[in-house]
Parts: structure tokens; C-alpha cells; sequence
């Protein structure tokens, strides 16, 4: 008995004790493939591309060319991996130490999470950053891309003005003479799209659709780029306080509760790109859509670009929505300036003219429409000459701690207001910057 | 006497390491994640940044939110009506099941088996079942003459029809502890009612409910815990909307922690709901439970 009970305890010390030299080897095994990938020969960089499939045919395009031109430093290309948001798998990947070299789809208003956990490499020590950077773009504009500890982390690569794109044949059907650039233009041209067109009681034809599910990032398209045009060119911060509770944003709450309200809009979802089918009169996107209307269009469809409308009291040049993406090295690259020679690669002039080629993304540079090298690309396609014009009234989103959340907040309010019309523009917009605030003032505790 | 204390000491050794996986997993999941979430209170975190000590502006930041006290009220909105309904749902079929009924067994395993099958499929079913449009219950009412329903995309509609959900895929688990109670209850009492003349309905007042009362104090409980963890309903089939009316704490709670990687707010708000889970179950055992 005594024997078969020391036997019993024997077997379980063992078995513990293999389960500790598994859990143990298991652990070596990891490190030394770890050590072993950093024994490659030359310098290999790892670059991750947005997971577009235009921008993935761009990116390869480049890397293979930057390989085949530089041997001794070999990029290897992966898109993004698959997540939410592009935000939240670099994210993940900062936390997991499994950041690659480079990123070009890096999101402004992330900056501050990105910086703050000390993802990031600073371009500024970089001896030529600034005489690179001021000959590709406005000194103005740079600075916008500036964090608050007051150094660049980010190469302002690419902007994508949102514009309203309208179906041309549509209009001058329904009797439109001319494109609304004003909320009650736009409304009374929305009163003349929207039809019963077979008769049965239920609309088939409008002026528009947006995605009316609170989802923070749906608000750039809709909330976020008319206030920026109804204010003239504001954000929702300045100098780090909030000024979104302004007539602006009360204007562009009760234009949309004008448009839920007359059903000028349908709230159900759609499968499919109604635009193209001819159902949607308008849509409010940026360059990138022109590729895609125009590779699906049907014989005879005819659509063109126009700003966003505005207040009918506003006077001024209309800003929109710039939805700028920029390209930074992570601070777990071992080779830093291989690092930034491949990036400044990425923007240049040839590279830009690629990216608008490839993509129809108008890249960030001062000299786009007068630089010869682009001139039969705008000849060619002359609706992107609009969104080129549109880029230097852009704006970007706040480097602001917490903007998901804020945007988060906004959403709510405009879901209550605009889409169910449970609360006055004004309550709203205020309950929102009351919320903002909250979350602003519990940042500041740091 | 020496060689018997070694033995029994040998013994707990023995003991000991028979209880380690459990040891291991309770310091792993319940005492590590239960001190580190105490700890996040006083700190601000987001997994990737290094903790910083705020203090106790959590607690400030938690008594100005307004969305978290909305989804409180919310969640309450759910437990008045899924607490009664799931009740009064559970004891009718477990009196019913209690009876000398045809395929007894296989009802009984009918109505529990949306307890196990998992709460996505149950909540991705009824998805499909509550659509405007094409939902197979609006299909159903148009076809009666009736109006269509928006039950899950008008606010005032969206609770309810959650915690009629919450009921179908829950009671199954009530009836089963009813029935254990009604099999408790002795039949002598019954015969001894009827032989006084007793009614049905009377003994099921004066006999069955008074003797089901322990079984009841532990339905209203784990019913009440049960709703107060409300979050893969609303996760899945709603979001929390529309207009926020189906954002339960718990889901806010886990929004706050990894939609917007507020670590410390969000263990903040879990220490404070779970003392407000505790107060209402202290609450409603008070009034329930009879000592006699």
C-alpha cells in the first residue's frame, strides 16, 4: 500500500515535471528561431502596405523594383494584416514587438497612441528630413503632421479630398440645371430625385445613402467633412481644445435630420454600389472611387465632381475631409536608415505618379499640378484634376489622445438626431462636446 | 507518533499536488486578473503604453459618464422584464413537465437545449427571425393582417425583444430547477389539501409556490446575475443600438476596455458594477427568501 502510494506520487512529480521541460523547450525552441532569422545575410526590411489590392499592386510594383535596384537591402512586402481597422492591427502589432520596418497606410489620428508608446522612429533625426520634406510639400502643411512632443514621426505620403460625386444623367432627367452647392440646393434637388418610380408606395430612387450605423469612422464622411467645409476649414480641436459645439456643427446635424426626415436618404442597407446602378443620385467619396465608377459603369453613365455643400450663408473657399494616410519606420527596425532610404523612395516623384496611376490617390505634393511628369495623367483623366485642386483645402483629423472615443460619442448624437430625430441639432451637438470634454479632461490626468 | 505525523504530512504533500492544476488555474485566471483589475483602478493603461497612476480619476471620470449610467438604466430595463417573464415562463413548464405527460423526457430535453447551444447561433437565429423586411416573425403578422414590428431597429422595441430571446434560450435551465423543487415537495400535502376540499389553482398558491420558495430565491438570483452579465445579445445582434438602447454595462464595459484599450476605466467600471450586482441580489434575498 505504502509502496503503491509513493509509486502514485513518483508518476505525478514526473508528470509535472514534463509538462514544465515541454512548456520550457517549447520557449528555447522560439528564441532560437529568433536568433536565427536575425542571422540573414545583408539588410532585410520588412514593409506593410495597405490591404487594398490597388495599393498592394503598387507596393509590389515598387519593391520590385527598389530589390532588383538594390541588392544589399532586400524588402520584403505584406499587406496589413487582416483586423477592423489598419489601426488596430499596427496596434496589436506594437503591443506583440512584431512591427515591420515600415508602414505606409499610417493613419494620423493614431499618431498619438503610436508615438506615445514609443512605436515609432523620429524622421527629424534624419540630417535631410526637412530639406526632403519642405521641397515635397508646404512648410504649413508639414507642420500639421507635427506631434505634441514637437517632432515628425510621419512622411505626409497621400490625401484623399471627399467630394461629391453626382450621376449627370440623373439630374438632368429629374430637371437640375445646376450642381447644389448649398444645403437647400442640395435638398431641393434631393426633393426632385426622390421617386416612386413602379408605383407600389415605397421609394427606389434617392439622393444619397451613408452607413447610419454609429461606427466612429463612418462620421469622416458624412458629419466630419461637411462641418469641415460649413466652418471653413476648422477641426474638432484647437490647440488641444474643443470647438466642435458651434453653429457649424448645428448646421450640418440639422441638414442631414432634413434629409433622414424627407427620407431624401434610405435607412435600410443595400447590397451592391447603388450609384452605379443609377438608384443613388449622389455619393460623397474621395479619388479613389473614380477608378472603380469608371471600371463598372454601365454604356452611357455619366457622373462628375463637385465640392462639398455648404451652409447657404457661408462664403469662402470649401474645405473637405483630406483623409490623408502617411508612411513612418517603427522603432523595432534594426536598420533605420535603410529604413528612411526606402521610404524616401516610396515618395518619389515617379513613385507619386504611380500612386495616381494605380490607385487614383492624389499624393502629397506642392508641385502637383504644374509638375510636367504628371501633366497626361491629369489630361487623361480630368476628373482627378478636381480632387488635385480640392487637395490643398484638405484637412486632416486631430492628433488628439482618445478621437476614437470622441468620434465614438459624436456618432451616438448624430444617430439620435439626424438618423431618428429624437433631439434638437443644438442638444445634440452639445451632448457630444459634453461627452468629448469628459473624455478630454480624464486624457489631461496623465 | 513521529511516524504518524510524517505520514499524514506526507500525505498533504500528496494532496497538494493533486489540487495544483487547480491552484495553477485559480492564480491564473480568478486571483491574477482579480488583484490586477483591483490594481488598474488607481492606473491608466492601454496595453501597449506603460501603466500610469491616476489615482482616483476613474471614479470621477465614472460618475459624469452618462452613457455608463445609461446602460445601467438599461440593463435594468432588461432585468424587469426578463426576470418576471422567465420566471412565470419556467414554473408553467415545469408544472407542465411535472405532469404525467407523453414524451415527458423528450420535452424535457427539448426546452434544454437552447441552454447549451451557443449564444452567437441562438442570437444570429432570432437576427434573422426579428429583420424588418424579410424576418420570419414580421413575415408571419403580415400574413395575420397585421402591422410588421420593428423589433430590434426602434429603441422602445429593442430591450424587450432581447429579453424575450433571453428568456427562450435561458428557461430551459429555470425549469429544470423547478422541477427539482416540485419533485421535493411532499405529495401527502397535496392529499391532504384536496381531501379539505382545496382547489387546483389554491394548492398551486398555498402549496406549490410557499414550498418552491428556496428554488425561487435561487432562480431571481441566478437570473439576476445572468442579466446583469448581459453583453453577447446585444454584441451580436444590435451593437448596442439603436440610439444606445441596448448597450448593457457589460457591454460598455468591454468597449471602454478593448474598443478603446481604456484598461483602467474599464476595471474601474467593473468593480463598481459588480458592487451594484451585489447590493441587488443582497436586496432582493431580503425580500424573498422566508426563514420558515
Amino acid at each position: 500500500m505504502k509502496r503503491n502510494c509513493r509509486r502514485q506520487k513518483t508518476v505525478i512529480r514526473g508528470l509535472f515535471l514534463l509538462c514544465m521541460l515541454i512548456l520550457l523547450c517549447s520557449g528555447c525552441a522560439r528564441n532560437g528561431r529568433e536568433r536565427q532569422a536575425g542571422n540573414g545575410h545583408g539588410v532585410k526590411l520588412t514593409y506593410w502596405c495597405s490591404p487594398n489590392q490597388n495599393e498592394i499592386n503598387l507596393a509590389q510594383e515598387l519593391v520590385n523594383q527598389w530589390n532588383a535596384d538594390h541588392p544589399d537591402i532586400q524588402v520584403i512586402l505584406q499587406p496589413i494584416p487582416a483586423s477592423q481597422s489598419s489601426e488596430e492591427a499596427l496596434l496589436a502589432a506594437i503591443a506583440g514587438k512584431t512591427t515591420p520596418d515600415v508602414c505606409s497606410n499610417m493613419w494620423p489620428g493614431a499618431m498619438d497612441d503610436f508615438t506615445s508608446s514609443g512605436g515609432l522612429v523620429r524622421l527629424d533625426e534624419f540630417p535631410d528630413y526637412f530639406d526632403y520634406m519642405t521641397a515635397r510639400i508646404p512648410l504649413d502643411l508639414l507642420e500639421s503632421f507635427r506631434a505634441p512632443d514637437g517632432h515628425y514621426y510621419q512622411i505626409p505620403w497621400k490625401t484623399n479630398p471627399i467630394m461629391l460625386m453626382y450621376n449627370v444623367g440623373m439630374f438632368r432627367e429629374a430637371g437640375i440645371q445646376k450642381v447644389p452647392l448649398t444645403y437647400s440646393e442640395y435638398l431641393a434637388a434631393a426633393k426632385l430625385i426622390t421617386k416612386d418610380l413602379d408605383g407600389d408606395g415605397n421609394y427606389d430612387q434617392w439622393m444619397g445613402y451613408r452607413d447610419i450605423r454609429p461606427i466612429w469612422w463612418q462620421r469622416f464622411f458624412d458629419y466630419f467633412t461637411f462641418y469641415i467645409a460649413a466652418s471653413g476649414g476648422k477641426t474638432l480641436f484647437d490647440d488641444s481644445e474643443i470647438i466642435f459645439d458651434n453653429n457649424a456643427s448645428v448646421q450640418v446635424f440639422q441638414f442631414f435630420q432634413d434629409i433622414y426626415n424627407n427620407d431624401y436618404y434610405p435607412t435600410t442597407t443595400f447590397q451592391g454600389d447603388n450609384f452605379i446602378a443609377g438608384k443613388l443620385a449622389t455619393q460623397f467619396c474621395g479619388p479613389w472611387n473614380v477608378i472603380h465608377v469608371e471600371k463598372f459603369e454601365l454604356p452611357g453613365f455619366e457622373f462628375d465632381i463637385s465640392p462639398i455643400p455648404v451652409p447657404d450663408d457661408y462664403s469662402g473657399p470649401v474645405y473637405t475631409y483630406g483623409d490623408h494616410k502617411n508612411i513612418s519606420i517603427f522603432s523595432t527596425t534594426k536598420y533605420p536608415r535603410e529604413a528612411w532610404e526606402f521610404t524616401r523612395y516610396l515618395v518619389t516623384a515617379q513613385a507619386d505618379l504611380r500612386l495616381l496611376e494605380l490607385c487614383s490617390q492624389i499624393p502629397l505634393r506642392k508641385d502637383l499640378t504644374s509638375n510636367p511628369l504628371y501633366r497626361d495623367y491629369f489630361q487623361q483623366n480630368p476628373k482627378m484634376v478636381k480632387y488635385a485642386e480640392q487637395a490643398p483645402f484638405t484637412r486632416g483629423v486631430d492628433g488628439a489622445s482618445d478621437l476614437k472615443e470622441i468620434f465614438d460619442g459624436i456618432s451616438q448624437e448624430y444617430e439620435a438626431c439626424a438618423i431618428y430625430g429624437r433631439k434638437a441639432p443644438q442638444e445634440a451637438v452639445a451632448d457630444a462636446a459634453r461627452r468629448a470634454s469628459v473624455i478630454i479632461e480624464w486624457n489631461r490626468s496623465r | 507518533m513521529k511516524k504518524r505525523s510524517q505520514k499524514i504530512r506526507n500525505n498533504d504533500s500528496a494532496g497538494y499536488l493533486m489540487s495544483l492544476p487547480y491552484i495553477i488555474y485559480f492564480c491564473l485566471f480568478i486571483g491574477f486578473p482579480l488583484v490586477f483589475s483591483f490594481i488598474l483602478i488607481f492606473h491608466k493603461w492601454n496595453i501597449i503604453t506603460p501603466m500610469e497612476w491616476v489615482g482616483l480619476r476613474n471614479f470621477v471620470r465614472l460618475f459624469r459618464d452618462i452613457q455608463f449610467f445609461k446602460s445601467i438604466q438599461n440593463t435594468l430595463k432588461f432585468l424587469i422584464i426578463h426576470i418576471p417573464l422567465q420566471i412565470t415562463v419556467a414554473l408553467l413548464l415545469a408544472v407542465l413537465l411535472n405532469q404525467k405527460i407523453k414524451a415527458r423526457g423528450f420535452f424535457r430535453a427539448l426546452y434544454f437545449l437552447p441552454v447549451i447551444v451557443s449564444g452567437v447561433v441562438i442570437t444570429l437565429l432570432w437576427r434573422q427571425l426579428y429583420a424588418y423586411d424579410t424576418g420570419l416573425l414580421n413575415t408571419l403578422l403580415t400574413h395575420l393582417g397585421f402591422a410588421r414590428i420593428p423589433w430590434i431597429t426602434e429603441p422602445e422595441w429593442a430591450m424587450p425583444s432581447i429579453a424575450i430571446m433571453a428568456t427562450w434560450k435561458n428557461v430551459g435551465l429555470y425549469v429544470v430547477l423547478f422541477l427539482v423543487g416540485l419533485q421535493g415537495i411532499p405529495r401527502y400535502m397535496y392529499e391532504a389539501a384536496e381531501m379539505d376540499g382545496a382547489k387546483a389553482y389554491q394548492q398551486f398558491f398555498y402549496i406549490t409556490l410557499p414550498a418552491l420558495n428556496s428554488t425561487m430565491v435561487l432562480v431571481i438570483i441566478l437570473s439576476t446575475i445572468g442579466g446583469f452579465s448581459l453583453f453577447i445579445e446585444p454584441f451580436v445582434m444590435t451593437g448596442g443600438g439603436p440610439i444606445n438602447s441596448t448597450l448593457s454595462a457589460m457591454l460598455y464595459i468591454y468597449n471602454q476596455a478593448f474598443y478603446f484599450g481604456h484598461m483602467g476605466y474599464a476595471a474601474t467600471l467593473g468593480f463598481f458594477f459588480a458592487f451594484i450586482v451585489l447590493a441587488v441580489v443582497l436586496i432582493q434575498k431580503k425580500f424573498v427568501e422566508r426563514k420558515d
